[in-house]
Order: C-alpha cells, then structure tokens, then sequence
C-alpha cells in the first residue's frame, strides 16, 4: 500500500519505503559521490609481503610527480598520529596497538606501507607505482594451527605470546556427570572458512578540515558515526568537541562499517596536515584484499546423549583465526556470542566451551551478520548426527529436546532467561508444512533415477536485540537507545536517530511508528541520521539488528511523550479531557465531535513561538529525548528447511525450494521483514557454496576480484517461502530483529540437506567448507581431496 | 596527460568537451559531468552497477573508455524519471515490489531492467519466466535483497513494458 496520506494503521503495513525515491533516482550521496571544494584524493600502497620487515622506502619519485600533493610514508603518518588501539581491560586479551601505516614490520598482505594524496586518484596511483619499498620476508602464520604449533613465529613478538590473542574456557553444570550417563556420545567439527561481507559500497571516506576554525568533518561510509567520531579522535589528536562525523547514504555494512579502520585515521591525520580535503575510496581489489573477512573458525562439538537422543552434556573447543590486527569489537566478544548462543532453543543440562583466539599473516577478522552464526551451524549439525546415532529423525530429536512455550521462563545453561521464545514452534509449523515421508519417497524415486536429492532442517533464537544477561554473558554492553524527536512549527515531525541504516529501511519503519502514535502524516515526517552534529549518542549505530526493538522503542516512548503534551496543551484549549481527546491527520479533535477540533501545527506554533501564552501548568517543551531500555529485550527466532539437488557429475548444489517459519513478533513492514530474510539467507548460500577468502600457503590472496570470489547471482538463488508467526508478547515494542537470522540459520538447514544427500550414497558428512562443486565432487569420492 | 575532443549525448543532452584519453566512460560521467547515479561497484566489469545504456544497449561504463563514447548517445538513471519526479514505469515497478535496501547496486539494475523493457517494446525476444530473468539479471550483482524482490519488481516492469510508445 501507499504510505502518502496520514491514515493510523501503517504499522503492520507493507507501506512503500521512503527511501526507495532517492535510490531508485540515484540521488542518493553515496561516499563516493561527495565533492568538496578542492577536494584531493588518496590512494594506499599496500604491502605484497603477508610478513616482513621493513628494510627501506623511498617515496622521491612518488612526490616529483606533478598532482602529488602529499605522500605519507609509515613514519610520515605516525609523527602526526597515535598508533590505533583497541585493547580494553579483559582479562587476558592481547591487543596490539598498530600504527595507521606500517612502517616496521607487515604482517598481511594488503596492509598499507604508503599514502598518496594526489589531485586525483589516477594520478594518486600512478604515483603509488613509483614508491620503492624494500621488505624482508618473514615466515608468515596462515593458520590457526600453524599459529598455536610449537616454534611458530610470534607475529606480535611477546605483546602476543603464542600468537594467542584470548583463550579461556567456561564450565556450566556439571559436565563429568553429564558424560558418565551418556549412552552415546556424539561427535562433529567443522572447519568454516574465511568469506567477507562484501557490501557493494567498499569503505571510504571524506574528511574535511577547516584550518579557520580547526574544525574536522568526516563524511564516512560507517555504520556507527559516534562510536567512529569517539575512535577517531584520539587517534588523529582532534579535540571531539572540534569533531563532527556524518554518514548519508551507505551502500550496505552487514558488520564490516561497525569498526574505525587504519585508513580512517589516515584520511582524517591526511586533511589535517593538508588543511583541506581528502577522500578516499577503495576499490573492489583493496577491498577484497585488505578490509577483513570473517567466520574462520574451527570446531569440535562432543555431545553426552540418552538413548532416545536427549542431550546431557555438550563439550566445545573453537579456534578463531583473528587475522592479524584487531579491530572493534575485540575478538572476545565473538567468542563469547558462540559461546552463549551455541546451546540455543534447546535444553542442556552441562556444558563446557574453550576457545583460542590466534593471530595469522591475514586481514583482520571482522563482524559479518551475524557474527557468532557458526553456534547455529554446528549445533543444528549435530542435532542431525544424533538424531542418525540414535536411529531417530531430525524432526524427532529436535522436538526431544527443544524449549517450549510451556517450559518457559526458564534459563539457558549459559544464564541467559528464555522468555517468550517460539523456536520451537516456528520448527512446528515448518514441520507441518512439509510432507517428510513424501520427501522421502521423492528421494527414493530419484536415487532409482540416478539422481541425488538432499533435504535439511535447521532452527535457532537470534539474540536481536538479546536481553541485559545475555549481552552480559557475552561481555558486551545492551545499551539503552535514544531517540530525539520534535514536533516542527508547522506541526510535521523531525526524529534524530542515532542509528546509520544501510538498506535497513528505518527511515520507513521509525515514521510508520511515529504516525501511528502522533497521529501525523507518514509524509509529514523526516528521519535525520547520520550526523554527530545532530543526533544523540549511542556506541552502536546500525547492527545486531537492534533497530527493531530498540530503535522502535524509541521513538514510540518519544511519541507517548509529545502526544501526552500535545494533549495536554489541547484539552485546555477544547475544555475537554484527555482521555476525550483523538489525534488523526495532524489535528487533535473530540472524540465523536469533530467539530471541536485544534490543528497541532496551531499548537507546535504556540509552543515554540509564544510559549507564555500557553495554558499555564502545560509542558511546552515540543522536543524530547526518549530513552528506551528494551523493557528486558528478547529473542527472534527461525526455522529453516532447504531441499537440494546435487549434479553428481559436476559437484553443482542446485536449491530447489527454501522454506523458512520467522517469528521476529509483531512485524512493522512485512516487505521489510521479507526483505532481510531473503537477504539474510542470499548471504548464508553464498558463504556455504561460492564465496572465499582464500589465501595460499605464503601469505598471497587469491581472490582479490569477484571472478575470483564468486558473489551469489540471481541464478544461483531460490525463491524463498516465508511463513511469519508473530507471537505477541505482553511488552509495548514485540518487535524483534531478523537481520542476521537469514544468513545465521541458512548455511545449517543447506549443510544438513548436503549431509543428507551424501548419506544417500554411503558418503561422510562435510567437515569443512565451503561446498564448492570441487569439494563436493570430493566428498561424492567422485575425484580425489587434493 | 593527452586529451582529445569528443560529442556525446548523455540523457538527451548533446556535449562536446575534452577528456583525458584513459579516463573511464563512468568516471567521466560522475566526476565531470556530475551524473553519479552511475556507481563503481568493483570497476572490473563484474557487478553490473555502473550500467548504462549506449545507443540503445545495457553496457559497463567502468570498462571502456570515455572516449569510445564519441558520438554515441548515452542513457542513464538520471535520465529515465520525468522532470516533475514521476517515476519511470520500471522505477515505478520496482519501487512497488520493494526491490531494493541499500541502493548502490540500484542504477545498475534499474537500467539492466529498463534495457529489457526498450527490448520488449522494440518487438524482441525478452525473458518471460521468473527463472529466464533471473538469468538475464545475472550480471548485475546486489548484496542485500537476495534478488527475490528484484525479480519481482522486473516480472512487473516487463509486464507494464507494452510495444509501440516507448
């Protein structure tokens, strides 16, 4: 439906997005599209080495160049700035400051040796091309086992002992006794690969620096203009109040834009010593080879079970392979997502889970939606091994083992409360929905035929927002989430949020909400984001699904608030009471007399232009901060089944039908709602069949352009059935989030139906990834594991 | 750096102007002309985003060069909503079927899509099923949508795209 005239009811409606004018017309301003005046651009030579030290450069004939304004070598860049920090006091967290630009030792390849600034980016590159750099090689670390082994080079020296950046291991319950009931114990790993967010705008950005008034503006693809602002300027050494961060169109993060990166620190020191502007852009190379990839992890899952496949027990080991130079969050927080996730919608009774977080020669290990998706994939992995173990279904021992409504409130074992979590109903519904039996025999019926057809299930709780215990076990703060909203003059409403969408189509939802409880136009509203100059402050930007619930509430407390003063102000002036009183279409009236009736914009002009005059005793104040806490937070939650066909003379996995029952609550915008899902799993198939960062045994990157690492396509993709639940909590925002559910559960339900398949033909199940036609063609024993 | 004089019509308009000799069609539209609807996604011929339409075909501008566009006729996103901000029917199409999230890879499919539709009214073969678009939108790479709303949106602008009046 269309969203233009002032109608209550657009929340729960899929009403045309506001954003979609601007993009659909490209007027957006996108990083790249920023021009300021004299503006100059810059371009990072980056090191070929993945380890070495620096023996000499010589940027001379880089700065004869005609156009070359600036080149800042590693030494040039640290005399003007600090060196990047992102320690914070964790127990045992090893985290090594690094300079903006290296100018001692590389350690990936991709990491930036030099910086030019130029009068234009050809020019910037061709200059780049004239910097001799002398590196010696070192011995590089390329993975996590290489990193840990014995005699292994500490990247870091002893600021990293054994390259090992955080270890430490968590005991819930009581594990010996868990495994001495076992009947079974199950076992299953998995060695996940490294693949990237890959927005389809890389990083960059423009800063700006009036050398007047010392004023610094950095226009920045992020996806957290404040926390970026608070990094940033310590390290640049520009006084924060003499610092404004702004964000307009942002080309897709998916986590990768939540950090502050060495080139940020560089294009901003760059402005300052130039006294002027200076952008950057990276291009898909440097993006591929240099801004972080992420999910490299391996892991090792012993499951205690009864008989009929009831967990007991669950001992886990996880190594992460961090890259070399930490970013924001420090990689501890991803460890303790897997670990508080990983038990999910089930019941354990004991658990234990140790983790290794190492330091290699790669880029640095980064936040991609989802960031702890590997706890889903292994676990929904495993529940299938048990369910084989046992001799039962993998509907069965799901349904065994599940939470229900009726077992809640009730705690995980990590300490986390479960409350009004319908994973196990969303997996209910999926159940009913589909024929097993028939997918048996359709299954059966293709194997005579010569044909292999696979079929998995998957399920999970998504912690978007997640509550205080849960962010608190995984030792990152929950946050409250502000919102400042103003009723105009003229009675049209402004929001200042900080969140920074990226396609998550706020501007839509936060207006939808502030309409139906403002009673004003959805057109008659704007959502500003974007601006440190302008929005309140929250360290969190846009992620971790949190607008939904956190964002929404919000502005909905914000919009009680006005509302409740707009009334008040009203009943006064139609001498009747609140309670009598309505607002539609921007003008408040009496309830069955719509002839007594007072236009907000008549009350918005008193307020602000003569609030003296006001009926004495009334709050004229038309702005307000809210504050929202989440009322306790909560859970989305998803059941996913993918059907598959593999080609067993070319390893080619086609995905026949996706299934997929979300509840996320009550859904603001079901197009939007739709629109995250389907994305959400298009990321999870890509990273499970096409996409890689792959790096060969010296350190080199391989897969530095999209013929190289292959983006999931059109064709490549399913139309995806969604069925939506939307349980209704008793809290006034049930909305949850669904960005990242997509691309958590999805790898699982596809990397069970690939399981299933292989069983069909007597094959192992997959221990690593990804599936490409290659590996299946392997695991089919069709050609031999290289 | 060398230049040489070329004519180009970009979205009705006829130029003449100089430009480098190794500056790129997409540069050249952006950054001289100021047309930066046209987005650089990977400036490898891959993505698809800064797709345009020469002469009356979809090509990548990042991979040729300004001055094979001489005397061609050149067509971007800026060029398809009319005056007053009516949306183009593909526009419009795609905007009804909340095809896209974050908008960079937009231009590059708007005009991969309207290439079909000028197809289609021209009396040539177009795709028909969902599975045929989806084929014929394999060059243009989103990563947010999942492409399910994009087809959607192209099902609907083809089935809006009749011959005769264009």
């Amino acid at each position: 439906m269309a969203g233009g005239s002032a109608i209550s009811g657009l929340v729960g409606a899929s009403v045309h997005r506001k954003e979609d004018r601007t993009i659909l017309t490209g007027t957006g301003r996108y990083i790249d599209d920023v021009q300021e005046r004299g503006m100059l651009h810059c371009h990072f030579l980056r090191s070929t080495v993945a380890h070495g030290r620096i023996v000499s450069i010589d940027a001379s004939a880089a700065r004869e160049v005609e156009g070359v304004v600036r080149v800042f070598t590693g030494a040039d860049m640290s005399a003007i700035t600090e060196d990047l920090s992102f320690a914070q006091p964790i127990p045992g967290l090893h985290s090594p400051s690094y300079p903006a630009i290296a100018h001692d030792v590389v350690r990936f390849v991709g990491e930036p040796v030099a910086m030019v600034v130029a009068e234009s980016r050809y020019i910037a590159e061709d200059a780049a091309g004239l910097i001799e750099i002398d590196i010696d090689p070192l011995e590089p670390v390329m993975s996590t086992t290489a990193g840990l082994a014995d005699g292994a080079p500490e990247i870091f020296g002893d600021v990293v002992p054994g390259n090992v950046v955080h270890t430490d291991e968590q005991l819930f319950g009581d594990i010996e006794a868990a495994f001495s009931q076992a009947d079974h114990i199950v076992e299953q790993s998995l060695d996940q690969h490294r693949w990237a967010c890959n927005p389809m705008e890389t990083r960059g950005g423009v800063a700006t620096y009036e050398t007047g008034s010392g004023q610094l503006t950095y226009e920045a693809s992020t996806q957290t203009t404040h926390t970026l602002r608070f990094l940033l300027a310590g390290w640049i050494r520009q006084p924060i109040h003499q610092f404004r961060v702004t964000a307009n169109n942002i080309g897709g993060g998916f986590g990768l834009k939540f950090s502050a990166y060495r080139e940020d620190v560089a294009v901003c020191a760059a402005a300052k010593a130039i006294g002027g502007s200076v952008k950057w852009v990276e291009d898909r190379n440097e993006h591929l080879v240099a801004a972080g990839a992420a999910r490299e992890e391996q892991l090792t899952l012993t499951a205690a079970v009864k008989a009929d496949g009831t967990l007991l027990g669950l001992r886990v080991t996880m190594k992460l392979d961090a890259g070399a130079y930490p970013i924001n969050p420090p990689s501890t927080v991803y460890a303790g997502l897997v670990r508080t996730t990983l038990p999910g919608p089930y019941k354990l009774p004991a658990y234990h889970f140790q983790h290794h977080i190492v330091a290699t020669n790669k880029a640095s290990y980064i936040s991609l939606r989802g960031p702890w998706a590997v706890e889903t994939l292994v676990r929904e992995r495993l529940m299938d091994k048990i369910a084989e173990t046992c001799g039962i279904s993998p509907v069965e021992v799901r349904n065994r083992n599940l939470i229900t409504l009726d077992d809640q409130p009730t705690k995980m074992i990590t300490n986390v409360t479960l409350e009004n979590v319908t994973a196990a109903e969303t997996f209910q519904k999926l159940v009913e929905m589909v024929d097993l039996d028939e997918i048996k025999r359709e299954q059966e019926d293709a194997r005579r035929e010569g044909r292999l057809l696979g079929f998995g299930v998957g399920t999970f709780i998504e912690p978007a927002p997640g509550t205080q215990e849960f962010w608190a076990a995984v030792g990152f703060p929950f946050g409250s989430e502000p919102c400042r909203i103003r009723i105009e003059i003229d009675g049209k409403v402004t929001a200042f949020t900080p969140q920074t969408p990226h396609g998550q189509s706020h501007e839509t939802t936060l207006s939808q909400l502030i309409a139906d409880e403002l009673g004003v136009g959805f057109d008659d509203i704007r959502i500003v984001y974007g601006d440190t100059d302008a929005t309140p402050f929250s360290m969190l930007g846009t992620g971790g699904s949190r607008a939904a619930t956190m964002a929404s509430g919000a502005v909905v407390y914000g919009s009680r608030e006005l509302r409740k003063r707009v009334l008040e102000i009203a009943s006064h002036i139609l001498e009747a009471s609140v309670e009598d009183l309505q607002i539609a279409d921007g003008v408040v009236s009496v309830k069955g007399a719509p002839g007594a009736s007072v236009p907000m914009a008549q009350i918005a002009m008193g307020c602000w232009l003569a609030p003296e005059q006001m009926p004495p005793g009334t709050n004229t104040e038309m702005e307000f901060v809210a504050n929202y806490d989440g009322e306790g937070g909560g859970f989305s939650q998803a059941s996913h089944a993918c059907w598959i066909e593999v080609d067993q003379d070319t390893g080619k996995i086609a995905i026949k039908r996706f299934l997929v029952v979300e509840d996320c609550g009550k859904m603001i915008n079901p197009a939007v709602v739709e629109g995250q899902v389907i994305g959400g799993i298009a990321m999870g198939v890509g990273g499970m069949l096409l996409e890689h960062s792959a790096y060969s045994d010296d350190g080199q990157y391989l897969t530095a352009t999209f013929m190289d690492y292959l983006m999931p396509s059109a064709p490549e993709l399913p139309e995806i059935e969604i069925e939506h639940l939307e349980f209704e909590s008793d809290k006034v925002v049930g909305s949850r989030g669904v960005g990242e559910g997509g691309t958590v559960l999805a790898p699982a339900a596809l990397l069970n139906a690939i399981d299933d398949a292989l069983a069909q033909v007597g094959r192992p199940r997959v221990t690593e990834t990804p599936i490409t036609p290659t590996r299946m063609l392997e695991l089919l024993g069709v050609i031999e594991k290289e | 750096m060398s230049t040489r004089e070329i004519t180009v019509t970009v979205n009705g308009r006829k130029r003449t102007v100089h430009v480098e000799v190794r500056r790129t069609l997409a540069d050249f539209l952006r950054e001289d002309l100021g047309l930066t609807a046209t987005h650089l996604g990977c400036e490898h011929g891959v993505c698809g985003a800064c797709t345009v339409v020469v002469d009356g075909q979809t090509e990548r501008s990042c991979t040729q060069l300004a001055v094979q566009a001489d005397g061609r006729e050149i067509t971007t996103v800026e060029g398809l909503a009319a005056a007053d901000g009516t949306l183009h029917p593909v526009q419009q199409a795609l905007r009804d079927n909340h095809s896209f999230q974050c908008g960079f890879c937009t231009p590059g499919f708007v005009m991969s899509i309207y290439g079909m539709c000028e197809e289609k009214k021209a009396g040539r073969p177009v795709p028909c099923s969902r599975e045929e678009i989806r084929e014929e939108l394999s060059g243009n790479i989103c990563r947010c949508t999942g492409y399910q709303s994009i087809v959607d949106g192209a099902e609907a602008a083809l089935a809006g795209a009749d011959g005769g009046d264009s």
